[in-house]
């Protein structure tokens, strides 16, 4: 498992630059030349060409390959980073999308030329509303946190439209949610107020009693929750809600576990979202791009997003059914569709009976994770969890014992990429710094035995060694990396590049 | 099964080490009358699962109900570009699993490959845009426009703590795009967007823009070059917005054009966003592409999005790693200024992979190329009988706009063609205007049977004013 690492003397490209060396040519010019100057009569022009790197394709090429090689990733690694469902892309899913019918299909082409196009975007739209329990779903924002930003615009143009905009300020969100939360609802112009969770990071429901009134908006929850449980009581949550007039929100971020088990439309929740790239394998990209759709119960329909993809008698069309609800658009054209078109071929590929198989082994392989590893690491909740189990480093980091990072670095020595660390956040983990693990349902149960080994031999190492845990890794190209620096003293750009 | 590795001898031993005896028993948490059987078909009406060879014979069958700027000479923008894209960029960004199944680089030691290549993007939108940070990318240019009006208002609001500046001012014609975006974040943060018109020259009417510029607003974005092909005079709105002491924000919609026209920080704006999808990003109906988002250094602790920095590792060494967290929303939660948490790296990455792979000559010979070719389609379209253009005269990169008559588009296509874009719907007095757009893709060939096409489908036609 372990991986040759390229060259950390590697240059960047600006470095190896030389003029005179170049890639790519341009065919002959078909018409007559002109002088820049002067076609561009009364428009300024820079002083200077931008410095851009002049290398040779081999040189480019060698670039990126070394980069790779210094690069842990799911084709290489086995990758539990919780919460982020690193789970296998199919290949088949880049191969199709490079299609020249989709590379090229401009957003602009005549409605006639896009039907192939907009019948994919109305059948993934069917799937997720069908998978959500949800009538209604815009595939238009471009992330799990734009698609929050729409929900919560949504919500609010309805409480505008009932004359309940001005009272309905708030929004109510778990102390174990992540960042975005409360951040998007502070966006859309929410107050935010923190409902503090119990210790196994479900719901007080006389708290949220006592929070929920007459200026509530909604809720969101994360269901599963941040710490991999699923919440028990989602139905009396909607519940409690629904009849302070409220709306329920759910963050479908850790949508793998329940996928095909249960519906959250069937629980009371009002607005979704997904993450195509968690649950339906769009692959990550180094951090993006996504995809985050959101499902939406019938009364908050009209408000969504246009344009809309709709089948009509006479073909499939892009229209603006209410022009005068919609909140308007969250991202330009039809959103990330590239995304859409790979999360459409993995279901496809899914079906009825692969939904819920995602669901079922994700599961399974994180439980198996916590039972394989009880005891040797502090397990908060330690009862059935979804698709991933958050350990702690309290049985570690004791009597100056390595830490949650310590460990997480170590486990790079044996080719495994760390899990989520910290997050959920210590106040929600009994102040210890959490290790969040999330295998996905893609992972062998070798490959889940292996990192038990692992996770083992680090233990001990922990007590018997615990310099060698504090200085890992000892196998990468660059050894501990200062992050500190890098804030206290921001170099953002090669020097060469700014004259 | 498909994509699941764990065969039903493992599930069993799996199960008996968690001590369950099925998987339904990990999910008792959900309601059992609310739980979908596998045999409770009603529930879940998804079609059956198909294979590799079934799915694309049924995407080729979806394709075959398309058609794509591939099939036509193809003449339209409005914010995403038919260019060439190189195979480089394919094999390193799409088919090799390094980065596009990598996540995002918080663990620096095992992902220096990602936080280089983003680095190296960093110092490449600098060197275009001149100014000093920039972002490791944002959704598209609609949102990074969006998303620099916040940060135009949070700017403000450190900045002049007694004044209550409230309005951000879209100056001249900008993409419809970018200003319906920009309506709806405006929308629910209580923001006031105040539109300045174009002149009859295309350019930002100048009395409209003074008058618009004052204390209550906090910043103005102007598009150049701008959405009907005219470039601006961006230097004019920095100049006009220095008294009332506005954040500048300039959008760029076809980024090949920073290869030869005034650097945003030659004219002296705060921010540059604009629309990176020219950069070596196919078009897919207009994403996924990535927005680019660069600032003065002075702006940097405002900045959304996430930013890599250069560092050493703990022998001293080289090593780059995210910087700034603090800006952000899993620190910030509530009080961070935007709830990106993700960003566009493999597209900041094709960027970067088209940047270096045409180098500092090609770029700007591709830009040549496009001013070659849009002056010559120009010149051959305006001639036609009954068609003008909207704006002779004014300065245009790879766009402009044709006055003909309205309903062409079909007598074009037989002769498979797809002229400018309609933009009867950009605003009063635009029937029978189309938005041409020009790439180093199209050929003289090509223009010529536009010129052709549309010279046919205009016999006979009054000339509409």
């Amino acid at each position: 498992m372990t991986t040759t690492l390229a060259n950390p003397a590697e240059k960047l490209l600006f470095e190896v630059s030389k003029p005179g060396r170049r890639c790519l040519r341009l065919p002959a010019l078909d018409v007559p030349k002109v002088d820049v100057k002067s076609a561009l009569k009364g428009a300024k022009l820079r002083a200077k060409p931008a410095v851009l790197p002049e290398v040779g394709e081999l040189d480019l090429v060698r670039h990126f390959k070394n980069l790779a090689q210094m690069n842990f990733s799911v084709d290489r690694n086995f990758y539990p980073l919780g919460s982020c469902t690193m789970k296998y892309n199919p290949k088949i899913n880049v191969t199709l999308l490079s299609l020249p019918g989709f590379t090229k299909a401009h957003p602009h082409l005549p409605e006639a030329d896009l039907q192939g196009h907009i019948e994919l975007m109305c059948t993934l739209e069917s799937w997720l509303s069908e998978v959500s329990g949800l009538p209604a779903v815009t595939l238009q924002p471009a992330a799990g946190a734009q698609g929050e930003m729409t929900g919560l615009m949504v919500i609010k143009a309805y409480f505008e439209e009932k004359g309940e905009g001005k009272t309905r300020r708030k929004v109510i969100i778990p102390d174990n949610a992540h960042g975005t939360n409360p951040a998007t609802a502070a966006l859309a112009g929410f107050e935010t107020v923190t409902l503090k969770g119990k210790a196994d990071g479900s719901v007080d429901l006389d708290l949220l009693k006592s929070l929920v009134r007459p200026d509530t908006a909604a809720m969101m929850i994360t269901n599963p929750s941040t710490l991999g449980i699923i919440e028990p009581r989602m139905v009396e949550i909607a519940k409690i809600l629904h009849d302070a007039g409220a709306q329920l929100y759910m963050d479908g971020a850790n949508m793998n576990a329940i996928q095909g088990v249960v519906r959250p439309g069937d629980l009371g929740v009002d607005v979704m979202h997904f993450n195509l790239h968690k649950t339906y394998s769009v692959p990550h990209g180094s951090g993006g791009p996504g995809a985050g759709p959101i499902a939406v119960a019938k009364h908050l329909e009209p408000y969504l997003p246009y344009p809309r993809p709709m089948k009509t008698e006479k073909g499939y069309t892009l229209a603006n059914p209410n022009p005068k609800r919609t909140i308007g658009k969250v991202r330009s054209f039809f959103g990330n569709y590239g995304a859409l078109v790979m999360a459409y071929i993995y279901m496809s590929q899914l079906g009825r009976e692969g939904v819920r198989r995602n669901g079922e082994n994700a599961t399974l392989n994180a439980n198996y994770l916590r039972a394989k590893l009880r005891g040797v690491y502090h397990i908060q909740n330690d009862k059935a969890c979804a698709h991933e189990v958050v350990f702690t480093d309290a049985f570690q980091h004791k009597d100056g014992g390595p830490s949650a990072l310590d460990i997480a670095k170590r486990m790079i020595d044996y080719g495994i990429h760390p899990m989520t660390i910290y997050f959920p956040l210590p106040a929600v983990t009994g102040g210890h710094g959490a290790m969040m693990v999330e295998p996905t349902e893609t992972e062998s149960k070798e490959t889940l035995d292996y990192f038990v080994e692992v996770m083992k031999k680090i233990a001990q190492e922990c007590k018997e060694n615990p310099d060698l845990v504090k200085a890992a890794p000892h196998t990468t190209p660059v050894s501990r990396v200062d992050e500190k620096k890098a804030t206290t003293n921001p170099q953002l750009y090669c020097a060469m590049c700014i004259a | 099964m498909p994509f699941i590795q764990n065969t039903d001898a493992d599930r069993a031993e799996m199960l008996k080490a968690i001590g369950v005896r099925s998987i339904e028993d990990l999910f008792a948490d959900v309601p059992a009358n609310l739980r979908i059987r596998m045999d409770d078909k009603g529930k879940l009406k998804l079609p059956p699962g198909k294979g590799e060879l079934e799915v694309t014979r049924h995407i080729q069958d979806l394709l075959s109900r398309t058609k794509n700027a591939g099939d036509y000479a193809y003449f339209r923008g409005g914010g995403i570009y038919n260019h060439f894209v190189s195979t480089v960029v394919d094999h390193i960004a799409l088919f090799d699993g390094s980065f596009i199944t990598a996540y995002t680089p918080y663990q620096p030691e095992c992902s220096q490959g990602t936080l280089t290549f983003i680095y190296e993007f960093q110092s490449a939108i600098c060197a275009l845009t001149g100014l000093e940070v920039s972002n490791a990318s944002m959704y598209d240019g609609a949102s990074a426009l969006a998303e620099a009006m916040m940060m135009g208002k949070h700017l403000a609001e450190d900045r002049f703590r007694k004044e209550k500046r409230n309005a951000f001012v879209l100056a001249g014609a900008i993409n419809p795009e970018y200003a319906q975006v920009v309506q709806t974040y405006a929308d629910v943060a209580g923001i006031k967007v105040v539109r300045v018109p174009n002149g009859a020259d295309g350019r930002i009417d100048k009395q409209a823009l003074a008058k618009a510029l004052n204390r209550k607003a906090f910043a103005v974005a102007v598009q150049s070059p701008n959405y009907l092909g005219v470039i601006e005079d961006v230097e004019a709105v920095v100049a006009a917005a220095k008294e009332p002491e506005l954040i500048v924000i300039q959008a760029v919609g076809e980024a090949l054009s920073l290869a030869l026209l005034q650097s945003p920080a030659e004219a002296g704006v705060d921010i540059c966003i604009g629309e990176g999808q020219s950069l070596g990003n196919h078009q897919f109906l207009g994403g996924p592409a990535f927005g680019f988002f660069s600032a003065k250094k002075d702006w940097l602790r405002k900045m959304p999005g996430r930013i890599v920095s250069e560092t050493t590792d703990k022998d001293g060494k080289r090593a780059f790693s995210l910087a700034l967290a603090t800006r952000e929303q899993h620190i910030r939660r509530e009080k961070a200024t935007s709830n990106i948490c993700t960003n566009q790296s493999l597209c900041a990455l094709r960027a970067l992979i088209h940047l270096s792979a045409w180098g500092k000559e090609g770029f700007v010979e591709l830009a040549e190329h496009t001013v070659a070719k849009t002056q010559y389609a120009m010149k051959a379209l305006s001639a036609v009988p009954g068609v003008s253009l909207v704006y002779p005269g004014a300065p245009v990169f790879n766009e402009f706009v044709i006055q003909a008559t309205p309903g062409l588009e079909k007598k074009l296509l037989k002769k498979k063609v797809v002229g400018g874009l309609p933009i009867d719907k950009y605003g009063k007095g635009r029937r029978g205007q189309y938005l041409v757009a020009i790439t180093e893709v199209t050929t003289k060939q090509e223009i010529d049977r536009y010129v052709e096409a549309l010279t046919e489908a205009m016999k006979g036609k009054p000339v509409a004013v």
